[in-house]
């Protein structure tokens, strides 16, 4: 059997990985094939061009002008460690004749695959994000097929024609149930090697996750914050123009995260800069609620989502989120008010409005919890404001 | 004397002749009803007939007058119960007027149900009839024996009321004046006669002679009078006729009987038809008097009954025609200095040389005046239609419209004169056309189509691209979706294992 091209498979996983469509999922790569797959990407250039187009097309929606990137070895190899990881959940792979040893060898290699090294690279971050941006929505189609005699079920599969003919006779019924994320990639056999594909795509995690998926380790994704156009992006996806419950699912898992941090020992500018960027999303909700009626309203999104009644419901990391401003005001002030702030009336009108419903809905207990732990991060001590004048000596 | 209220579906009863129909409801093959006076009996028979038909009732209809053991009298209508429809009808409408309704079949009569007892009473306790009574009726209260004192016959109850003069009642609208019966005298007969055929009012006639019994009546004298059924009667022709003497308009109620227009009986005729025989017509007159004449009857038309004027004397041959086709009579159309005042211009016909100065009236026209022009460029010249008055355009032969879409010189009539249609229909004029009548040539036609606004006119052709509109909107990208391939089965053939490479910690790159 003639083996693959590196065109077939850019043709029929990378570019509906990365735009959309049927990834085609055929038997597992095994490194060798991988790499002799870097070598044809040369002479692939169609597909090649055609892939880097569908990821430019994904990130214009995120930055003005998308830098100019190839799809390259490392990211060959993520994809066939993607496509190994869901070679797990084929069907041929649930087989009696699919031993655990042979299953060990397939889960280690898409180990080895997903395994690249991080990079902190702009252009690298946002060319991984573009070919993963899809992770947490692949799903697939399983139709089961019942007949007068028998059923069957077809995982991502068409079932055969003859199962399907004459079906008011045989009386067939066909139905379609559609599996995602949690089924395909949060299972225990894929959950490394997504856990592990996720490290490398630190952008992907800060733009989008699933209940699923691993959560977010702050230290990998912060150097992401630095970057004022791409912290502008993440900010805007993050508060979605939707209803209040949806709008703090992602500040909220955000916040999470950051209170994971907290437990660890981060470097105290990487705490600084989680908790400026969660203190500024504070202030997009503020923003959002601008055009209020009434300006000294409290505010509709703080009533629904920290209402007592709601307490159960509460997405982990929310009461971190909007206590953060009154935690950080205990401890260093100047991170606890958006800067420039104070030039929009009615912005910081609505930011007092809802630091005082914040501290009404949420006990004062949790407010300094959170101040003690970041005291340890945050030395009282701190560097010089680079906003402040110094006046020099008159000489 | 006790009743019960009978029960549903009860199936035996105490009084003798009763049985439930088919809802259940307790009903003998009479129904019995009891008036203290004659007028009771006549209001029921009224309400009776305006609601259903008597016709139904009448072949075992009686009207006794009864009396009782105490020596009080009654007026007792008995009817076939032919449902229990029927009797509920009956039985609502006597209880409107006083009197009371009891249901039986021969000698015993139970009352009928009530609201009480929907399925009606049973006489519990029936003893023995006393001697001399007809018939009894069982009340609630009472059990009342009655003695037949005399019959009175339905036809003679229906001829001894009187119509009555209803208000109003002689303006007919178009469905009564369809069918109406006119008695006319003997005098008037034949101007009647001729009146209705020149008005062409469709009608039939015959000559009647009323049935007289009485021996007192003079034979000698003829009583006849000429009745004429005339259809579809106009109204100004009712009303001649009804305020004169002599003739009376007569409506159908029935197919054998008419009552005088203005008056109704009380008893609505046309529901009791069975009681006029086929053989009589009978004609209800105001004044208690009605007249039986022989039915069916036999008419004539009245076409036929014209007067003839025959001169025997003076015999008229007829002469022989011969036949030629018709001699061409058509006047040649010209036009002709008008006499009358001057007309409102509505166009202007500009010969095409002058179309230069047309051009620099219009840069000169304010755009007021140019709203609403028409022009047309012929081979005859520059047509210019305006809708207001165009004498702002002082070019061309100015033009009048004589009618729509035709137009005239100013200061020309057309001869001869003719009505518009008519000249419309000669030149071939239509909606959608526009004729126009020169002083020289023949009249020539433009079709509205060929008219384009004068403003829009007065612009050369501009040359203007069209551009398209750009969608920067990003695609919305289609779902991924897993599609697991057939993979054999030794797709793990000679899989290796992975290289024992160390993953953590991974080098930045």
């Amino acid at each position: 059997m003639p083996k693959a091209h590196v065109r077939d498979f850019l043709t029929a996983f990378v570019k509906p990985l990365v735009g959309g469509g049927e990834l085609h999922v055929g038997a597992p790569i095994p490194l060798a094939e991988v790499e002799r797959w870097e070598g044809e990407l040369d002479n692939a250039s169609v597909e090649l061009v055609a892939v880097d187009d569908a990821r430019h097309a994904v990130l214009s929606t995120l930055v003005c002008r998308p830098p100019a990137f190839v799809l390259e070895g490392d990211e060959l190899c993520l994809a066939a460690g993607l496509h190994n990881a869901l070679f797990l959940v084929h069907p041929r792979a649930e087989l009696w004749s699919f031993s655990d040893k042979q299953r060990r060898k397939i889960i280690e290699t898409a180990l080895a695959l997903v395994s690249q090294p991080l990079s902190r690279n702009r252009t690298r971050v946002m060319a991984r994000h573009a070919l993963l941006n899809n992770l947490f929505h692949l799903s697939r189609n399983d139709t089961t097929v019942s007949w007068w005699t028998g059923r069957a079920r077809f995982q991502g599969q068409k079932p055969p024609p003859r199962l399907t003919a004459w079906k008011g006779m045989r009386r067939v019924r066909e139905e379609v149930t559609v599996v995602d994320f949690d089924e395909l990639l949060a299972v225990p056999d894929t959950a490394p090697v997504i856990a592990t594909l996720l490290r490398r795509t630190p952008l992907t995690q800060l733009l989008d996750s699933h209940p699923g998926a691993p959560p977010l380790h702050w230290e990998d994704a912060v150097f992401l914050l630095r970057d004022s156009e791409l912290a502008r992006a993440i900010a805007y996806r993050l508060v979605p123009d939707t209803g209040h419950r949806e709008q703090v699912v992602g500040p909220a898992r955000l916040a999470a995260a950051f209170e994971q941090m907290l437990e660890r020992a981060p470097d105290e500018a990487d705490v600084r800069a989680v908790a400026a960027f969660l203190v500024h999303l504070n202030a997009l909700f503020c923003l959002g609620e601008l055009n209020l009626r009434e300006a000294g309203a409290k505010s509709p999104l703080i009533s629904t989502v920290l209402s007592a009644e709601a307490a159960g419901q509460r997405p982990r990391g929310l009461a971190t989120l909007f206590a953060l401003p009154g935690a950080l005001s205990l401890v260093d002030p100047r991170l606890s008010i958006p800067p420039g702030i104070e030039s929009l009336p009615a912005l910081a009108k609505r930011w007092m409005v809802h630091r005082q419903q914040t501290a009404e809905l949420l006990s004062d207990a949790v407010v300094d919890a959170l101040a003690q732990r970041l005291k340890r991060h945050l030395k009282p001590e701190s560097r010089r404001d680079p906003s402040e004048v110094i006046a020099l000596p008159n000489s | 004397m006790a009743l019960e209220h009978v029960a549903q579906g009860q199936t035996r009863f105490f009084t003798p002749g009763v049985a439930p129909d088919p809802r259940g409801i307790l009903l003998g093959r009479y129904c019995l009803m009891t008036f203290a006076t004659l007028e009771g009996a006549v209001s029921w028979f009224r309400l009776y007939s305006s609601e259903a038909s008597l016709d139904e009732l009448l072949a075992n209809l009686s009207i006794v007058k009864c009396r009782t053991a105490l020596g009080s009298r009654e007026i007792v209508v008995q009817i076939p119960a032919v449902s229990s429809y029927a009797a509920d009808r009956s039985a609502r409408l006597a209880r409107l007027v006083g009197g009371a309704i009891y249901t039986g079949t021969s000698k015993h009569f139970v009352k009928y149900r009530d609201d009480r007892s929907p399925f009606g009473y049973d006489a519990v306790d029936i003893g023995a009839m006393p001697a001399g009574n007809d018939f009894m009726v069982h009340g609630d209260e009472f059990a009342q024996g009655y003695i037949r004192e005399g019959e009175l016959g339905f036809a003679r109850l229906l001829f001894r009321l009187s119509i009555r003069k209803l208000p109003g009642g002689d303006r007919l609208g178009p469905d009564d004046r369809g069918e109406l019966y006119l008695a006319v005298a003997r005098g008037l007969a034949d101007g009647i006669i001729r009146y209705l055929w020149r008005n062409r009012v469709e009608a039939q006639a015959g000559l009647f002679t009323p049935g007289s019994s009485s021996a007192f009546d003079d034979q000698v004298r003829d009583r006849g009078y000429m009745l004429i059924h005339v259809h579809g009667l106009p109204e100004r022709i009712l009303a001649l006729f009804l305020g004169t003497p002599g003739i009376d308009v007569f409506r159908a109620a029935g197919a054998n009987a008419a009552v005088a227009v203005g008056y109704e009986h009380p008893i609505d005729l046309a529901s009791c038809a069975s009681v006029f025989s086929p053989e009589t017509f009978h004609v209800f007159w105001p004044n208690d008097r009605v007249d039986v004449l022989p039915g069916p009857l036999t008419l004539s038309d009245i076409s036929d009954l014209t007067r003839v004027d025959l001169e025997l004397d003076r015999p008229k041959d007829p002469q022989q025609h011969t036949g030629g086709p018709a001699e061409s009579i058509g006047v040649e159309l010209k036009l002709a200095a008008s006499m009358g005042p001057p007309r409102r211009v509505v166009a202007t016909l500009i010969p095409v040389a002058h179309g230069s100065r047309l051009k620099r009236i219009l840069f000169a026209l304010p755009p007021v005046s140019l709203r609403g022009h028409r022009v047309a460029a012929t081979d005859r010249g520059i047509l210019v239609i305006g809708s207001e008055n165009l004498d702002v355009i002082p070019l061309g032969q100015l033009m009048y419209e004589l009618a729509p879409g035709l137009l005239v010189p100013l200061g020309m009539d057309v001869v001869p004169r003719v009505s518009p249609e008519v000249l419309a229909r000669a030149l071939g004029h239509s909606a959608g056309l526009v004729t126009v009548f020169t002083t020289e040539g023949h009249p020539f036609q433009v079709s509205e189509g060929s008219f384009a606004t004068l403003e829009r006119r007065s612009l050369a052709k501009l040359e203007v691209d069209r551009a398209e509109s750009v969608d920067y909107a990003a695609d919305v990208s289609a779902e991924a979706q897993v599609v697991n391939d057939a993979v054999g089965r030794f797709a793990l053939w000679g899989f290796p294992d992975a290289p024992d490479r160390k993953l953590l910690p991974p080098g930045e790159k």
